[in-house]
């Protein structure tokens, strides 16, 4: 009981101070961005009918010319006591509408998460089995082309191909075009769900692919699976004994990094979806200058990616019981 | 083994092909027999993120438009002048300091409630105190006298209150709070029925609006990039969509390419004092070059270039607007030009360029980066004035510095707004410097008249004010030329066959909901 306190007091530290570094880096970054918040939002052109005491008051609310120390340090107060702010492009605090986001996204998140990884690690110890073989080859082509693909331009390859060609999957959107809400099935919400997810795992796909093959590739020229080879052991038998019990360890590790490369993913693919979730939430507040919310999405993100990897640390107990004595203190 | 290796990848392929599958059946047509809706594509700038309250900017800012789901009191015409909508009657005191307005008193809220001269004051009092975009500092408050009686009070003479007027929408003071945008209650021609965040917007007809019934009973609005929106067209799922000249050679089965005209135009500013300090350029000081530059563009030519045809020249920041004066439109002379130059002493040098005085009529043309098409506008403008011995190189640079190196270099600016305080704000000295706020200019009658444009008691005085300041005889901006138009942007639509869009006015800047400001006049062939 105390060790298990001990662990989780650590971990939270390490969150904190993880949290601490990300919105400091962060705030650096969107103050020195060229954007300036006035010219996103309101516009030039609106700008340019406007008497100067109008702009002042809208270079307050902005927070145009403020010190960026000062504006870090009232941001983390709030913070602090648990208040993200008001988002100020939609008006809204800061929570509500990340809540409403990552509820759209959340989903289409863990369906990528998983077909990436099973997919992933099937292909890849298929290919490490049979290295130099047919499959081998197919796979690691499909692992490398598939890796050097931009995502957003897959994704526009999916949409012409599946909405404009064939006709059988919606364009974009999470939901029916000028459907009332109460009308909205799941059936319909996984239709709108499918392009994007499949795009993320495709691309998601390779990396698990080719570190599971490399792996894999390692384990099958090793002494003790020579040995099995010698006992007369087929391929098979040695892959299932042998190969995918070494093997799952460091997929596991990865799997669960990969966590962030789908988040960062999903921003480029919501776009070309229209896909109402975290990452166009990302993308209008990083354009718009709307600092509370890109801080909010920021240190959310960040969150997932971290627990992401907590939650690889605890599945290694489970996995393999020999390292919980030393991993766990 | 190899039976089974063989059966694993048959199932794996089963599985993919039922992933496939469960997307099958009816694909979702906009179009199912109904006659009465439209799918309208807008970019998802266009969202209005914090809701449609008047007080957060709906209807006003960037892209001024109706509010739709509210009714304004006054409202633009075809040829933007000023018609009615609630009000029946306004008027300003003769020293503009008040503007009383009546209105219509058979007008009801779509929760049954009716609008009384109270909301009417409550909003405007409303969207002053939070004042998010849209400028209300020159109103001080409003006030109801009776139920169909709102009485304006100004902090200054504002001739042009008329255009404010007809871009805010009158919300209900009974159902007004914090959030009263995610869930409007107006008196419009229409009901937000629905509003999925980051996707859509569905509107149906108010079945007790209180002018001609719209003929659209439901319009579905969706948000998506210039890509995505050009798939929802070939795809069939939407009636009508925004898109880009550069899309403007494609063929799309059932569609055909709309354009509507517009004041959305670009121009250059060209600082017209010397440098000194950060301020003035020493070429563009020089009369002779602004209006060599303004006689040498080929306006057609680079509308061709750059805008495969899809616009018309531009002469002024208001062409064709109630205030335009048409004496500023000049026809291409390149002779004349070249003949200016000459005579003033700009002579050719070795390299082409001209010279006088130890100084080369070279400067930078500055673009907004990541603004493709000011770019292109940059590069042909560079190219035309080359042939005219004018050497100028173009530069991206970024909003945070553009406003400041726009005080000494030439910009492609875009402007276009249904008000001439656009044209005022450009032309019209400041106080603390007594040069222009966007480009150094200064010319005393120029200001006189524009503030005589303002402070004037009707419309039509100030229109003819507002002409006289761009054109008086041989003086006025047209004379000074300050800034040079090169064209209006036509803004391009893909529109399917047989839906019949009403007569658009002129669109302001932007691509947006100007488009359906009259969608409940549209209708299906």
């Amino acid at each position: 009981m105390k060790r298990n306190l001990l662990f989780l007091s650590k971990n939270l530290l390490k969150m904190a101070l993880l949290l601490l570094c990300v919105s400091m880096v962060a705030f650096f970054l969107v103050s020195v961005s060229p954007i300036n918040p006035l010219q996103a939002n309101v516009g030039q052109t609106a700008l340019g009918s406007m008497s100067p005491e109008q702009i002042q008051k809208l270079e307050e609310y902005w927070g145009v010319g403020q010190p960026p120390v000062e504006r870090y340090l009232a941001w983390a107060g709030d913070v602090l006591r648990g208040d993200m702010g008001t988002s100020l492009i939609y008006r809204q605090s800061v929570a509500s509408v990340i809540g409403q986001r990552l509820q759209n996204s959340l989903w289409l998140l863990v369906i990528a998460w998983a077909l990436s990884g099973t997919i992933g690690f099937f292909l890849g110890a298929v290919a490490g089995a049979n290295r130099g073989g047919i499959w081998d080859r197919l796979i690691k082509s499909y692992s490398l082309i598939t890796a050097s693909t931009p995502a957003f331009w897959l994704a526009l390859l999916l949409l012409l191909f599946f909405s404009v060609w064939l006709k059988v999957l919606p364009i974009g959107l999470s939901v029916p075009i000028g459907m009332e809400a109460s009308a909205v099935t799941l059936l319909d919400r996984v239709r709108h769900a499918i392009l994007p997810a499949l795009t993320l795992a495709i691309t998601g796909v390779s990396s698990v692919a080719l570190h599971t093959r490399e792996k894999m590739i390692d384990v099958m020229e090793s002494d003790y699976a020579l040995f099995a080879r010698a006992r007369g052991d087929s391929n098979w038998r040695i892959l299932r004994r042998h190969g995918l019990r070494n093997v799952l360890l460091p997929a596991l590790t990865l799997q669960f990094a990969s966590v962030g490369e789908i988040i960062g993913g999903s921003v480029l693919i919501e776009q070309v979806f229209s896909y109402p979730g975290l990452g166009q939430a990302a993308v209008a507040a990083g354009l718009g200058g709307d600092v509370p919310l890109l801080m909010g999405v920021t240190l959310v993100c960040a969150g997932l990616v971290f627990l992401g990897n907590l939650a690889a640390n605890l599945l290694y107990g489970v996995v393999d019981p020999r390292m919980k004595g030393r991993e766990s203190p | 083994m190899g039976r089974k290796r063989i059966a694993a990848c048959l199932s794996f392929i089963l599985c993919l092909a039922l992933l496939a599958g469960c997307g099958g059946g009816t694909p979702a047509g906009a179009q199912t027999g109904a006659k009465d809706s439209v799918v309208v594509v807008m970019s998802p700038t266009s969202e209005p993120e914090a809701g449609f309250d008047p007080a957060y900017g709906w209807g006003a800012g960037e892209h001024v438009h109706e509010p739709l789901i509210q009714s304004t009191l006054t409202i633009t015409t075809a040829d933007l002048k000023i018609g009615y909508d609630l009000a029946t009657s306004m008027e300003a005191s003769p020293d503009g300091m008040t503007w009383t307005v009546t209105i219509r008193d058979d007008v009801r809220f779509t929760d049954g409630e009716p609008l009384t001269a109270q909301d009417v004051a409550f909003t405007y009092n409303t969207v002053k105190s939070a004042s998010s975009v849209n400028d209300f500092t020159m109103l001080d408050r409003a006030e109801a006298t009776d139920d169909t009686t709102v009485v304006f009070h100004m902090t200054r003479p504002y001739s042009i209150w008329p255009y404010t007027m007809a871009i805010v929408g009158i919300v209900p003071e009974h159902a007004y709070d914090e959030a009263y945008g995610q869930h409007p209650i107006g008196s419009g021609r229409y009901i937000l029925k629905q509003w999925d965040k980051g996707q859509q917007v569905i509107l149906t007809a108010n079945p007790d609006y209180y002018g001609e019934a719209p003929m659209m009973k439901q319009v579905t609005i969706l948000f998506m990039e210039e890509d995505a929106a050009f798939a929802a067209v070939k795809s069939g799922q939407a009636d009508l969509s925004y898109t880009a000249p550069s899309y403007g050679d494609q063929q799309v089965e059932g569609f055909s390419l709309l354009s509507v005209a517009t004041v959305d135009n670009r121009g250059l500013n060209l600082p017209a004092v010397p440098r000194s300090g950060d301020v003035g350029n020493d070429v563009t000081a020089d009369p002779a070059i602004r209006q060599a530059i303004n006689l040498g563009l080929n306006r057609e030519e680079m509308i061709q270039n750059v805008l495969n045809g899809y616009g018309t020249p531009a002469y002024s920041v208001c062409d064709k607007m109630p205030w335009f004066n048409e004496d500023t439109v000049v026809p291409y002379d390149r002779e004349k030009a070249l003949f200016l130059l000459e005579s003033a002493g700009w002579k050719a040098g070795s390299d082409g360029i001209r010279v006088k005085g130890g100084v080369r009529a070279a400067f930078t043309i500055l673009y907004p980066t990541g603004d493709s098409l000011r770019q292109a506008l940059a590069a042909d403008t560079a190219n035309q004035l080359k042939t005219l011995g004018i050497d100028a190189s173009i530069e991206g640079v970024g909003w945070d510095v553009a406003y400041d190196r726009a005080q000494m270099d030439p910009m492609v600016w875009g402007w276009g707004a249904h008000t001439p305080m656009e044209l005022y704000n450009i032309y019209h000295t400041m106080e603390d410097t007594g040069l222009a706020q966007f480009s150094p200019y200064a010319n005393a009658q120029v200001d006189a008249t524009m503030d005589k444009a303002l402070r004037s008691a009707d419309l039509e005085t100030s229109y003819a004010l507002w002409q006289k300041a761009q054109r008086d005889g041989d003086a006025g901006i047209s004379a000074d030329l300050p800034w040079v138009w090169l064209v209006n942007v036509e803004h391009l639509y893909w529109a399917r066959d047989g839906l019949t869009v009403a007569e658009q006015k002129l669109h302001p800047h932007g691509h947006g909901w100007s488009i359906v400001n009259n969608v409940d006049r549209w209708s299906w062939k």
